[in-house]
């Protein structure tokens, strides 16, 4: 005979602590449930501060007592209530965790248009660039004999100096020119006399421009000195070249430089998951015999030796290639090597899994008739072992080698080499029809390996 | 001759699969071991060559003590005793031939045989086995095109490849219809007959025992409930070894 439960010592012990009354009533694991459920939502509204939700957990704890109260009397209530309170409430705090905006989804929009302008197209034909130039030298700070301003020539662009040839850091003077395109924009460039250092002038942020006349005049621009290169600063008066430059497309578009650069980190990024699968089967295939239940039961010293590889594979696989690859960049510098062995460490991880569950689900009515025949281990493996387990061993590489394609187009963002370390740079650098060429040469590559791995594993099995 | 002297086999969950069972078989015979699934009649034929190490009990044959062989004597004596098995097992992947020359592999050089190169006399050898069950033009299709009497005469090569001087038959036609589980008899009994080779062979049907056997042994939860000839077996008999609600199936 059960001992009678107290319904009132039951509600209270739940009112005290929450499962506890249920747990007294001899309903365990609800009571761990109860208490497990009501205390974490607590805790997360507490951290979230969101105290009107506090309203929801006392009615699901009140909801226990009563739960409690009935349980003692050997009456069980459907748990829809509390279950659907303790869901909303986390559902709630899950909202502003994860900081869901609808709003900005819409508001945004103008942001997103020229990284989805680019991506329609991608930075694959250019034409070649015609660049009109012409200079003058400028001192910086004045010397006792500064330079001339410059002569017009006829037919050339030439570039003259207007007020001053000479003067401090933050000083302006004027240029003016001709014998440029007509009508059309140009930049002011600064260099130092050797001219290997140089950049475009900005005012105000903006790049300096100017916009020559009908007859190709540039109309007198102000320009600011610039502040010294560091190797000249402090070494007294220096000359400067100050150009007018121009640049116009000319001939007929044909592939970009971007698009043989894509081509080639494509090919690097399709070798490097190459080379991890090829690396990793080589070492999956022994390691799947020793992760094979029914080739290392039996004993207990292979059965631990079964158990330490399953372990070991376990963990490797639930590290992260790309944090993987953050190790190996770490650990044999930045590059395709890295990458290759982070693909390789997982993919022997997860091809040991899959390779072994393939040897777990063979035939051993094969086996069991070759050896019966007289046929030593060796010849019962090659004879009946392995034609059962080369079809599902090469359909799992397929596979593997199309994860791995796909995952070395990203190992690049942690510099893993391959496409993603460029498609990374061109994104930070805003270089977004070039980065648009890097997303349409994954995709097209993406979508071949898909179909190619499927074709071939439709083949096999 | 082959002597079973007290056999005894208890797996390692417990199930005594076989209790102190001893029997003789004189050479020639064809002996059929009758009982239901899990009488222990499989765990008996592979006992015999060692598929199966018994617990208890020895099996002599030829005065050749099966059980106590170990390494590369057992394999010399698997090699003389042939098997065919009632899901065939055959490599499915492999060709016809392939599976039959796996039959020699106890005889071939072991180094060679791992890069599947065969003699030519071998290949020779299973072609004329081939032939013998019949189906010598199918020696290049895949077994998994066959049909289940096709492949069990591929299993009847296979065990022919040994020259065996004992055939094991586990339900070699449980899976087959009776058209065909009567042909598959046939072959069985010509080699009986013609080679003088020695067959035990576990079967389900009573009418296939006494069409086919000389001798019956008759199995029930581990142990002998009955030994004699096919003639013997009465009604009465059959429901001994098969237990009471058992209703004798025809098959013709």
């Amino acid at each position: 005979m059960e001992r009678k439960k107290s319904p009132v010592l039951s509600s209270i012990l739940s009112l005290i602590l929450p499962g506890l009354g249920q747990a007294y009533a001899g309903a365990l694991s609800r009571g761990v449930s109860f208490f497990l459920g009501i205390v974490l939502a607590a805790l997360l509204v507490h951290w979230r501060q969101a105290y009107l939700l506090y309203i929801g957990i006392v009615i699901a704890w009140l909801w226990n007592v009563w739960d409690a109260y009935n349980l003692a009397q050997e009456k069980k209530l459907s748990p829809t209530i509390p279950f659907i309170l303790i869901a909303l409430i986390m559902y709630i705090i899950g909202w502003g965790v994860t900081q869901i905006d609808l709003e900005r989804l819409f508001t945004n929009v103008a942001d997103v248009k020229p990284l989805v302008t680019s991506l329609i197209q991608p930075a694959v034909l250019e034409r070649d660039i015609e660049q009109l130039v012409a200079e003058v030298k400028f001192e910086s700070p004045c010397s006792d004999s500064p330079p001339e301003k410059g002569t017009p020539s006829p037919d050339e662009p030439y570039l003259i100096l207007v007020d001053k040839t000479c003067g401090d850091p933050g000083d302006t003077f004027t240029v003016t020119g001709g014998n440029f395109w007509p009508s059309t924009k140009g930049y002011i460039w600064w260099s130092n006399l050797a001219g290997e250092m140089q950049f475009r002038v900005r005012y105000q942020g903006d790049f300096l421009t100017f916009q020559t006349d009908e007859e190709g005049n540039i109309p007198p621009t102000t320009v600011v000195v610039q502040e010294p290169f560091a190797e000249a600063k402090g070494k007294g008066p220096q000359l400067y070249r100050v150009q007018a430059r121009m640049q116009r497309e000319v001939g007929s578009p044909h592939l970009s430089q971007t698009f043989f650069l894509v081509v080639e980190k494509m090919l690097e990024t399709i070798f490097l998951a190459l080379m991890a699968t090829t690396i990793a089967i080589f070492i999956a295939i022994p390691i799947s015999f020793l992760a094979a239940r029914n080739l290392m039961g039996g004993h207990s010293v292979t059965m631990f030796i079964y158990y330490a590889v399953r372990t070991i594979l376990n963990i490797l696989r639930s590290i992260e290639p790309l944090i993987m690859a953050i190790i190996f960049v770490v650990w044999v510098g930045l590059g395709p090597f890295a990458g290759v062995l982070a693909l390789a460490v997982h993919s022997i991880a997860a091809l040991g899994k899959l390779y072994s569950e393939a040897v777990e689900s063979i035939d051993p009515g094969p086996i069991e008739a070759i050896t019966a025949t007289g046929a030593n281990r060796i010849q019962t493996v090659v004879y009946a072992v392995i034609p059962q387990i080369v079809p599902p061993y090469i359909a799992f590489t397929v596979y593997r080698w199309d994860i791995n394609v796909r995952m070395s187009t990203i190992i690049g963002f942690v510099g893993g080499g391959g496409i993603g370390f460029l498609l990374q740079q061109w994104i930070r650098l805003l270089m977004y029809e070039e980065a648009g060429a890097a997303v349409w040469a994954i995709a097209i590559v993406v979508a071949l390996m898909d179909y190619a791995s499927a074709k071939v594993r439709e083949m096999i099995v | 001759m082959l002597q079973i002297e007290n056999l005894t086999k208890v797996y390692d969950d417990g199930t005594v699969a076989l209790d102190n069972v001893s029997f003789e078989v004189p050479d020639g015979e064809f002996l059929v071991v009758l009982g239901l699934s899990g009488a222990g009649k499989s765990t008996l034929l592979r006992c015999i060559n060692r598929l199966i190490k018994p617990t208890a009990g020895r099996i002599i044959w030829d005065g050749e003590d099966v059980t106590a062989a170990k390494g590369d004597e057992l394999r010399r004596i698997r090699r003389h005793i042939g098997m065919i098995f009632q899901e065939f097992n055959l490599v499915e992947r492999a060709s016809v031939l392939t599976n039959v020359l796996s039959g020699r592999l106890g005889y071939v050089n072991p180094w060679l045989s791992i890069f599947h190169y065969f003699p030519k006399e071998e290949i020779d050898r299973a072609m004329r086995n081939l032939e013998r069950v019949g189906i010598a033009n199918l020696a290049h299709k895949r077994a998994d095109e066959l049909s289940g009497g096709q492949r069990q005469r591929v299993g009847i090569a296979r065990a022919l490849m040994q020259e065996p001087r004992l055939m094991l038959a586990d339900e070699p036609v449980a899976s087959l219809d009776p058209v065909l589980a009567h042909s598959i008899l046939r072959y069985l009994e010509q080699l009986n007959r013609e080679d003088g080779i020695t067959v035990i062979c576990s079967l389900h049907f009573l009418d296939l025992v006494r069409r086919y056997a000389t001798h019956v042994v008759g199995l029930k939860d581990g142990q002998v409930v009955f030994q004699g000839l096919p003639e013997e077996i009465t009604d009465q008999r059959f429901k001994e070894i098969y237990g009471e609600e058992a209703e004798r199936v025809t098959i013709t």
